[in-house]
């Protein structure tokens, strides 16, 4: 495998990877330190225990079956071959399924608390839609059941299915999300150069390890869920909805799970499936969804066009920027990603303006996946900026600076920090950037041509109410707390985060401090998604935390000043438990600003001329996201924001079958993700940045800032290499030995 | 999953009688399960023949190497006899799959693997190399992974195997145990076939009949060799195109080519013309091209993948320059 690496690549052909934290830490576990998960033991020892593993007695097995069709009506079932099975318990389809709460309109916007009805009508609206669940003894039994079920389609071939020749179905949603500010013609008038490009990317899939699932329990009206989700509170809402049930009759516990990249959000069908089934049958009942249907069933990133415009004045700057997006939705639930979202705020440009419109396909609903907006919407803005820089001849980074802007145009008000040129120039000097060579083609190595990219990054920073309950155990002179809240740990690190922050406002050590989450009978919070989690989680379990000590010192009237241990407290308290709960929301101030993330991608690319494959070979991204509260799970999120960036530009995508309406592509051996060789040198450095108007804490989001602009970053490199500009992705091998040079630039 | 009987097989005799027309024979079962989880492959009886005694790597009669059917991929392509004398072979081997892939697969599973065209994987989709007569999906869909040479009407799939277009250009045989108890030996590149109209059988191997062994010629390539995969990631991915060159090069004159191509037919695809304008001529740039020219004039590529012509023309070129410039 190492034969077609270049020599120099061969010799240091190990996995390393640095951090640059240029952050300080004070207590020795506290807030900032870079202490290992605080569950990882529990993980290498197979003891977390992930939706599907809770040992639920009596439990049987639910096998979700899907449609085969795009559009249309089932016309008939025969289910006599499976129910003689042995095991099988049940055969649910429409015909005999619980009666369940339906939209109430139209495209009703899927929210992370949407109901999830399901298996209510002989109707299908896309390839893969569940049409039926058996429900067996065993998981075995349960999928051969399943594919012995039978049905008959009538098809209807007024079904939408090919994006290409369905634009003129296109419609403008109905959100109020369509902005403009000045005036584009005359910015457009205005400049002395235009870059009018279209970007594409594909359907794309979250894909997180482990597969969604729950373990559902039905006993006299109570729900109890094992489902691995993101948000516990809200899929106990969207539950006792779609049931019209009580809300405190629903019961749902996370306690780990194994990714989600925005795919666990809302609630998907299948954890309805299971709390009917569990319903029908009496038991409780455990429905996996398959690797194939969590290419049809649990969400994804929808294609989208982007058409740009951008003006600029001979010195770089910039006069108008307009942002079109063209995307699809399902025929009966609306989904919209912001691409145009970045477009509004990353640059200071006068005359602006972002539309969407949507084409409804008989094809799921798509839903946000990992910077919904940004990672996606970058790629187009980042290659435009870079497609202006070389027209304009100026150096890309320059370019980038020369529009930096300190106010939120788009809210009219300032940022509450924003770091993004400290980013761009620190970044540029550790990655090198001043050895680039500004014509492409022009750096070359045996058959190899060598590009540079750069790319900005930012990603708003949502901070959200939450709550948490602080529970204090004296054990001697010890003191153990324990912290609760409905948060979720989807691999990022909050169980760490959370521990650190209650050792940092309780003043002892985190070996102290056992943190309980994802069990929606605890305190709520927003959960984990949109780069919210770890300012809410930490700011939440700060609050429980100076709660408590607050109160123990008004107990025994302590001036708040007095620094006091917590153990000492609880003695003069003559308590040897106490319990506290606190609640942490967005200042007022919060309001008056904008809080973002920013960064920058730096790459280095090598690109094999004759065979169109390409290796990344250098990365260097700068991120200037607040407090970092312990730089191992943020690296983390870095890297594994890169890892994400890197598939959408080399390989991910989802393929409609242009004729029946399936995805064509069905397991991993199709959707390609990146292996550790495609994966280059990586250096991650954080930016030390206070940021007090974000929250208390000055906490800002760092799960999506990774993903974004990473792809336009590689495309800007390849381009540099090649001069090929490349605007649809995947960047492939195939796409690449047949796209042409870009006019001026000779082979 | 489909329930069915497994039999363990611990001798040839064992494997042979048992066989029934629903069987199949079970070697490291990495792409057969699958098939059978996917109820693309539905046969009511394995055969494992893991126990059966075609473990070992031997020097047979004509100067080369024997290899043993039930040996494992990795430690195939990893012995040092192989490694020396087969480089061809080791590398395109281990271009293949994943490092756990390659400890499970059998060299005779390599040869039997099934296309990887996602119509033959979807049993709601037609395909008729999966349910003859259903009709091919991939000739009006998506073809962009498809042949552009040797297709037919009622297929259009490709052999996704990197080992055998190594074995097709180092020029391999195949030997088979025969159901009534003899043997026969068939030459590599007649036994996988194009797939006409009868696109359901890969190869021309008779019911129940079991590989046995893969012999070698003496080897010839061991100096000046290539195995180039053009992929979509680094590892684990099938090749869009891949090229095994081996050249023999005398007093600065091409003495021997072999010369073969991957994920562009039914077939490990033998670069025949290729390897006749070659012999005999200098191993130029020129030269290189002008073979890769002469081979790449047949293909007829569909919309989707009309890339490979261009990126099999430059596959061929690069290759065979990575073989001859290769230091020995």
């Amino acid at each position: 495998m190492l034969e077609r690496l270049p020599k120099h690549m061969k010799e240091k052909y190990k996995p390393i990877s640095k951090i640059k934290i240029m952050t300080k830490t004070t207590n020795a576990s506290g807030v900032g330190t870079a202490i290992n998960r605080v569950e990882g033991h529990l993980k290498v020892m197979g003891k977390a225990k992930y939706a599907s593993e809770f040992p639920v007695e009596n439990k049987v097995y639910g096998q979700g079956i899907n449609s085969t069709i795009a559009k249309g009506e089932i016309i008939s079932i025969d289910t006599s071959k499976a129910e003689k099975l042995d095991g099988v318990l049940k055969i649910i389809t429409y015909k005999n399924a619980e009666k369940l709460k339906d939209f109430d309109k139209e495209m009703t916007p899927i929210a992370t608390d949407t109901i999830a009805p399901v298996l209510q009508s002989n109707k299908v609206h896309y390839y893969g839609e569940y049409v039926g669940l058996v429900v067996a003894e065993t998981f075995e039994q349960a999928q051969y059941a399943a594919s012995l079920v039978k049905f008959e389609y009538k098809k209807d071939p007024s079904a939408v299915i090919d994006f290409e020749k369905s634009k003129s179905k296109a419609y403008t949603p109905d959100n109020g999300t369509n902005y403009s500010r000045g005036n584009m013609e005359q910015g457009l008038s205005e400049a002395d150069v235009v870059v009018e490009q279209t970007y594409n990317t594909p359907i794309e899939h979250h894909h997180p390890m482990e597969l969604h699932a729950v373990i559902a329990s039905w006993d006299n009206g109570k729900v109890t869920a094992y489902s691995s989700q993101q948000i516990v509170e809200d899929a106990k809402i969207a539950i006792s909805s779609t049931f019209q049930i009580p809300k405190k009759d629903v019961r749902v516990i996370s306690a780990f799970v194994g990714g989600g990249f925005g795919s666990k959000l809302n609630l998907d069908r299948h954890v309805i499936m299971g709390v009917m089934a569990s319903k029908m049958v009496g038991r409780p009942v455990q429905v996996t969804v398959t690797r194939t249907q969590m290419f049809t069933n649990t969400n994804m990133r929808q294609q989208n066009e982007q058409k740009m415009r951008v003006g600029a004045k001979k010195d770089g700057t910039l006069t108008a920027l307009s942002h079109e997006t063209l995307s699809h939705t399902a025929t009966n639930q609306e989904y919209q990603e912001p691409c145009g979202m970045v477009s509004k705020m990353l640059y200071k440009v006068p005359n602006n303006e972002v539309t969407y419109k949507l084409i409804p396909m008989n094809i799921q609903v798509p839903f946000a996946m990992r910077a919904p907006g940004e990672a996606t919407g970058s790629f187009a803005l980042e290659s435009a900026m870079d497609e202006m820089a070389w027209k304009l001849k100026m150096d890309p980074l320059e370019f980038r600076i020369k529009n930096d802007t300190q106010t939120d145009l788009h809210e009219n008000r300032p940022f509450s920090s924003r770091l993004l040129v400290e980013c761009l120039r620190i970044g540029a000097d550790k990655f090198g950037w001043k050895d680039r060579k500004s014509e492409p083609r022009t750096n070359k190595k045996g058959n190899w041509l060598i590009g540079y990219g750069v790319s900005a990054a930012s990603r708003n920073s949502p901070y959200q109410k939450t709550y948490s309950k602080v529970i204090l155990k004296l054990d001697e002179d010890k003191v153990f707390a324990t912290i609760q809240m409905d948060a979720t740990d989807i691999g990022t690190g909050s169980y760490t985060i959370i521990a650190q922050t209650a050792s940092e406002y309780l003043k002892i050590p985190v070996e102290q401090v056992s943190v309980e989450l994802g069990d929606s009978d605890f305190p709520i919070t927003p959960g984990s998604g949109g780069s919210w989690g770890a300012a809410s989680y930490c700011n939440g379990a700060r609050a429980a935390c100076e709660n408590a000590i607050k109160t123990l010192k008004n107990n025994r009237n302590i001036k708040e000043e007095e620094d006091i241990t917590v153990s000492e407290l609880l003695k003069k308290n003559q308590l040897t438990k106490f319990e506290a709960e606190g609640m942490a929301e967005p200042s007022a101030e919060f309001e008056k600003y904008s809080v973002f993330s920013f960064g920058a991608n730096f790459c280095e690319v090598w690109v094999d001329k004759d065979t169109g494959m390409y290796r990344i070979e250098k990365m260097v991204n700068v991120a200037s996201a607040g407090k970092i509260l312990n730089p191992k799970t943020a690296y983390g999120q870095i890297i594994g924001g890169l890892t994400m960036g890197v598939g959408m530009v080399m390989a991910e995508q989802t393929h409609v079958e242009p004729n029946f309406g399936n995805f064509i592509t069905r397991s991993f051996a199709d959707y390609h993700v990146p292996v550790n060789l495609d994966m280059a040198n990586i250096d991650v450095i954080f930016l030390p940045e206070e940021d007090k108007v974000a929250n208390k804490m000055g906490i800002k989001g760092i799960g999506e800032l990774g993903i974004t602009s990473v792809a336009a970053s590689i495309a800007n490199a390849i381009f540099n290499a090649t001069g090929k500009r490349m605007r649809s992705l995947p960047i492939t091998p195939e796409k690449l030995i047949v796209a042409g040079l870009e006019p001026g630039i000779t082979a | 999953m489909r329930p069915f009987k497994y039999t363990g097989a611990q001798n040839k005799d064992q494997a042979l009688q048992a066989f029934t027309a629903t069987s199949h024979y079970l070697g490291g079962g990495t792409n057969l399960v699958d098939l059978m989880k996917e109820d693309v492959e539905r046969p009511d009886q394995l055969i494992d023949i893991n126990n059966l005694d075609y473990k070992k790597i031997t020097s047979n009669d004509k100067g080369g190497l024997t290899l043993g059917a039930m040996l494992s991929n990795s430690e195939t392509a990893n012995h040092p006899e192989v490694r020396t004398n087969y480089p061809l072979l080791s590398m395109a081997m281990l271009s293949a799959a994943t490092a756990q892939i390659r400890n499970m697969a059998s060299n005779g599973g390599n040869l039997l693997q099934r296309t990887r065209c996602p119509y033959f994987f979807e049993v709601s989709m037609p395909c008729n190399k999966r349910e003859p007569g259903s009709g091919c999906g991939a000739l009006n869909g998506m073809n962009a992974l498809h042949a552009i040479f040797g297709y037919s009407d009622s297929c259009i799939a490709t052999n996704p195997s990197d080992m055998c277009v190594a074995l097709a250009a180092i020029g391999a045989t195949v030997e088979v145990q025969q159901t009534d108890g003899s043997s026969r030996m068939i030459v590599f590149t007649d036994l996988h076939r194009l797939p006409g109209d009868r696109p359901e059988k890969d190869t021309t191997l008779m019911q129940g009949e079991l590989i046995t062994a893969i012999h070698l010629p003496k080897p010839e390539f061991s100096d000046h060799y290539y195995y180039l995969k053009i992929r979509e990631r680094s590892s684990y991915a099938f090749a869009l195109v891949s090229v095994a060159a081996g050249l023999q090069v005398k007093s600065g004159v091409i003495t021997k080519v072999g010369l073969a191509m991957g994920g562009v037919a039914h077939i490990p695809w033998k670069l025949t013309k290729a390897e006749g304008f070659l012999a005999g001529k200098k191993p130029t740039s020129e030269n290189f091209k002008a073979a890769a020219a002469l081979e790449m004039k047949d293909a007829k590529p569909f919309e989707a993948n009309t890339y490979k012509v261009e990126m099999g023309k430059n596959a061929i070129v690069r290759a065979l320059t990575q073989a001859y410039e290769r230091e020995v």
